[in-house]
């Protein structure tokens, strides 16, 4: 029983962080309608922002965080100028996007590669210290329950954003139908910048999260697949969807690894992915379209 | 001779009805007219009757074949086929590339033959070539021969969704809204041209239309629908007579003055 | 710069432009855009190497042998997925190429994750020009016959070309099998060129650049897929000093591309001998008669 607790924590602090990265994508989604494989590039770089900022300049953890999420939002929003937006004018088929969110992963990548920084992997100092709380006879990594906290709290505050604001009701205008809100005098450009910006603030939160949880290295990008796994699978464009998906995500993946061999946690994320477009292509939540002749 | 035949068609988006209860007869050889208000569900008709979208509930004959239940691609096989309101060419193709992939169905040869270019692919395809030249002379269209259907005037657009269509060689052409945007000259060669069709090809038209003078012009029969329902049928004189039909388009201005 | 090292890289190009060729059925002709088709090589590589290293047969028959099991795993993937739109497609390739590479990494039989070693070298530079040539051949006669138009409706407009007769969910399905089996027939002559492979080798990125390349071809043309497997291929290579910087440049390359000349270098046109023959004609008349061109009212 213990041990079945102790996966579902570690299962909700890894689906959490997830979650984190699919709004993000979800984000972009619901508005541009292309998957922006540039997150995973935005998350690592995130990642690497936070670590320097704690070793090489000795900036208190908090400090830290906030300078990764913030040049992570920037990044996101400068990535959107240089690579999309003029795809945007020209009206360009969604396939034009993703080929070009993929050179910037490729781009990003590799520039960390070639950089001094190098391929190296680095792991973060302890910031939460190492021993585990006791809870009823189960241990609870302390990092485990900080990021399940970040993430939730985060999450909360863009859900705020969102519902409660005017720029909210712009975002979901846009969602709705990015054209027809620019009739109604919604200023899509700066919603556009603001959903890159908050998709990129995010993915700098849940970069830094993973580098503590793991190691930080230039192809953690890659585990952004998993995140946009779990978008699909709450339905593309729905930020509820997504945060339902990536938890479930996330505790089917450590039950997975915790019950049957972490060689499987991969393969059961992306079989998921293909019984979900198979049986249920809109995921839980997603939106419905319907072709009209 | 029954041609087509709807029988209590209905269609249901989620609690909506889209088409209510709906049937009507159209006979061979006849241009048959479907109008009503913009929502009234034409369009909806016409998809149900290409298997675009599938009947909730009633039947849908052509010639004594029940099509409810078949894939758009097999009712076209059938012998029906149409143009689309939002006019939907190959864009990026020429204007012959565009009769010519349409004039498909009338060969045979397999992928193999293809590769292999044997005899009975450079049979076939000389033939299609010749169908798809003639076509494009019947419908004035040679001189646009090798320029890009998206760069073409628009009339000429129409004109050329109605000779991709021809080249099925049909039984039943649906023609949705064809003078759209077509100005009262062009709206009277089109008249001309339907019924040209009609008598060249020996086949059945239905259209959709909010031009009166032409539906007035060249349908022997019409059907008139409103919120979904059959509101009335009969030929243009009977409906233009109908006082629910008069009651229906009462402040329904534009339509009016078309 | 010797013979051996540019051997080297025609080979390698020309075992992409296999994989590319059939991509381009798929995303140039058909419309249809695939993350997956690493996995259809892994797929080749797998069966292939099994053909000559389990059951004992020759090279060119255990490439059949590849191209069939690439194309039979297709047609399941198919079935499941080529009736879902657009962006969703592309996803759900995605999610195969991925499985497959995961499946692989479990298979003990094969090496599973530590690869498979020992497979003999028999790919050199004539076959691989032969099957190219052989390729480029099958593709063109596709391309140009009523198949192939029925290709391009397809990715022009969907909806019309069903109401033009077209079984679109069979056509979409022959572009995706044969697309396979070209995958598949590079898959198998990358394991006999290394004559070692790993899943590894497959990844999602593998997947990406021969999308890319199609691309950068440009959409709609078998010259261009050519060109743009020649030119892809052997240019990282021919960069290898620059080692690390070279993805750097090849990721700001793409979204150059993307953002400056999307319709890639040929733009949908073919380098064919008619053509080569216009444009001769053309140059050698310059005040030439010029064509009635569209948007004019008549």
């Amino acid at each position: 029983m213990s041990v079945f607790l102790q996966q579902l924590i570690n299962g909700l602090s890894i689906g959490s962080v997830y979650a984190l990265m699919a709004v993000g994508y979800s984000l972009v989604y619901s508005i541009m309608n292309f998957s922006n494989f540039a997150h995973g590039g935005v998350i690592m770089i995130g990642s690497y922002i936070g670590f320097f900022a704690m070793t090489a300049f000795e900036l208190p953890f908090a400090t830290a965080f906030c300078l990764a999420a913030m040049g992570t939002g920037l990044l996101a929003v400068l990535i959107e100028r240089i690579a999309y937006s003029p795809l945007r004018k020209r009206d360009a088929p969604f396939l034009y996007f993703i080929i070009s969110a993929m050179g910037v992963s490729i781009f990003l990548e590799n520039i960390i590669i070639a950089s001094p920084i190098g391929p190296t992997f680095r792991t973060y100092p302890k910031v939460f210290g190492v021993a585990p709380f006791m809870v009823g006879g189960v241990n609870i990594g302390r990092l485990d329950v900080m990021m399940f906290f970040i993430s939730a709290i985060s999450l909360t505050l863009l859900i705020f954003i969102i519902e409660k604001t005017r720029t909210g009701m712009g975002i979901r205008a846009s969602a709705y139908n990015l054209k027809a809100s620019a009739l109604m005098g919604v200023n899509t450009d700066r919603i556009i910048i603001i959903v890159f910006g908050l998709g990129g603030l995010l993915a700098g939160i849940a970069g830094v999260l993973f580098g503590m949880k793991y190691t930080v290295y230039p192809q953690i990008g890659n585990i952004t697949l998993k995140s946009f796994i779990a978008a699909v699978f709450g339905g593309l464009g729905s930020l509820p969807g997504a945060v339902i998906g990536s938890i479930l995500l996330g505790v089917i993946e450590t039950f997975t690894s915790g019950y049957l061999s972490s060689q499987f946690r991969d393969l059961i994320a992306f079989v998921l992915l293909i019984l979900i477009l198979v049986v249920r292509p809109r995921g839980l939540m997603g939106k419905i379209t319907e072709d009209k002749a | 001779m029954k041609l087509l035949e709807l029988k209590s068609v209905t269609k249901q988006f989620g609690g909506l009805t889209a088409v209510g209860d709906v049937s009507f007869v159209v006979e061979k050889d006849s241009i048959f007219g479907l109008i009503g208000p913009n929502g009234a569900g034409k369009t909806t008709i016409f998809n149900l009757i290409t298997g675009i979208y599938k009947v909730t509930e009633g039947e849908i004959l052509f010639e004594g074949i029940e099509t409810n239940s078949m894939e758009p691609y097999r009712v076209a096989e059938l012998g029906i086929t149409r143009t689309f309101q939002n006019i939907r060419l190959f864009k990026k193709l020429t204007t012959y590339d565009n009769i010519l992939t349409a004039c498909h169905y009338n060969a045979r040869y397999g992928l193999l033959d293809a590769i292999l270019r044997n005899k009975k692919y450079r049979v076939e395809e000389k033939g299609l070539l010749a169908q798809a030249e003639e076509l494009m002379n019947i419908m004035g269209l040679e001189d646009r021969r090798d320029i890009i259907a998206g760069n073409l005037p628009y009339g000429l657009q129409r004109r050329l969704e109605i000779a991709r269509a021809l080249a099925l060689k049909p039984k039943l052409l649906l023609l949705d809204e064809p003078a759209a945007g077509m100005n009262p000259d062009e709206t009277a060669r089109l008249m001309a041209l339907i019924k040209e069709i009609r008598d060249n090809f020996k086949l059945t038209i239905l259209v959709i239309e909010h031009h009166m003078d032409l539906i007035m012009g060249v349908c022997e029969r019409i059907v008139v629908l409103n919120f979904g329902k059959k509101l009335a049928e009969g030929t243009a004189s009977e409906v233009q007579a109908n006082p629910k039909v008069i009651e229906a388009y009462l402040g329904e201005e534009e339509v009016v003055v078309c | 710069m010797n013979w051996f090292y540019i051997k080297g890289i025609l080979i390698l190009s020309g075992i992409n432009l296999m994989a590319v060729l059939g991509l381009s059925l798929l995303t140039g002709f058909t419309g249809l855009f695939s993350f997956g088709h690493a996995g259809f090589m892994a797929i080749g590589a797998y069966v292939t190497a099994m053909g000559t290293m389990k059951l004992g047969l020759p090279f060119v028959p255990s490439l059949f042998l590849g191209a069939a099991g690439a194309a039979l795993a297709s047609f399941f993937i198919g079935r499941l997925t080529l009736n879902l739109k657009g962006d969703y497609f592309c996803i759900a390739t995605l999610g195969f190429g991925e499985a497959i590479r995961l499946i692989l990494d479990n298979v003990q039989y094969f090496g599973g994750a530590r690869g498979w070693p020992g497979i003999p070298v028999s790919t050199n530079l004539t076959t691989v020009v032969i099957i190219d040539v052989i390729g480029v051949v099958i593709l063109a006669n596709l391309i140009r016959s009523r198949h192939g138009r029925n290709f391009k409706a397809i990715r022009e407009e969907e909806l019309a070309s069903q109401t033009i007769g077209i079984n679109v969910f069979r056509y979409k399905m022959t572009a995706l099998m044969i697309s396979a089996a070209y995958a598949g027939v590079a898959g198998g002559m990358l394991a006999h060129l290394l004559g070692f492979i790993q899943p590894k080798l497959f990844q999602f990125i593998k997947s990406t650049e021969l999308t890319i390349t199609v691309i950068f071809g440009g959409l709609g043309s078998i010259s261009g897929s050519v060109i743009g497997a020649l030119v892809l291929t052997s240019l990282p290579e021919l960069l290898r000093t620059f080692a690390t910087w070279r993805l750097v440049v090849y990721g700001a390359a793409v979204v150059f591309i993307m953002i400056c000349r999307p319709q890639g270098l040929m733009g949908g046109y073919e380098i064919t001998f008619t053509s080569i023959k216009g444009l001769f004609y053309r140059l050698s008349r310059p005040l030439g008669k010029k064509h009635a061109v569209g948007g004019d009212k008549k």
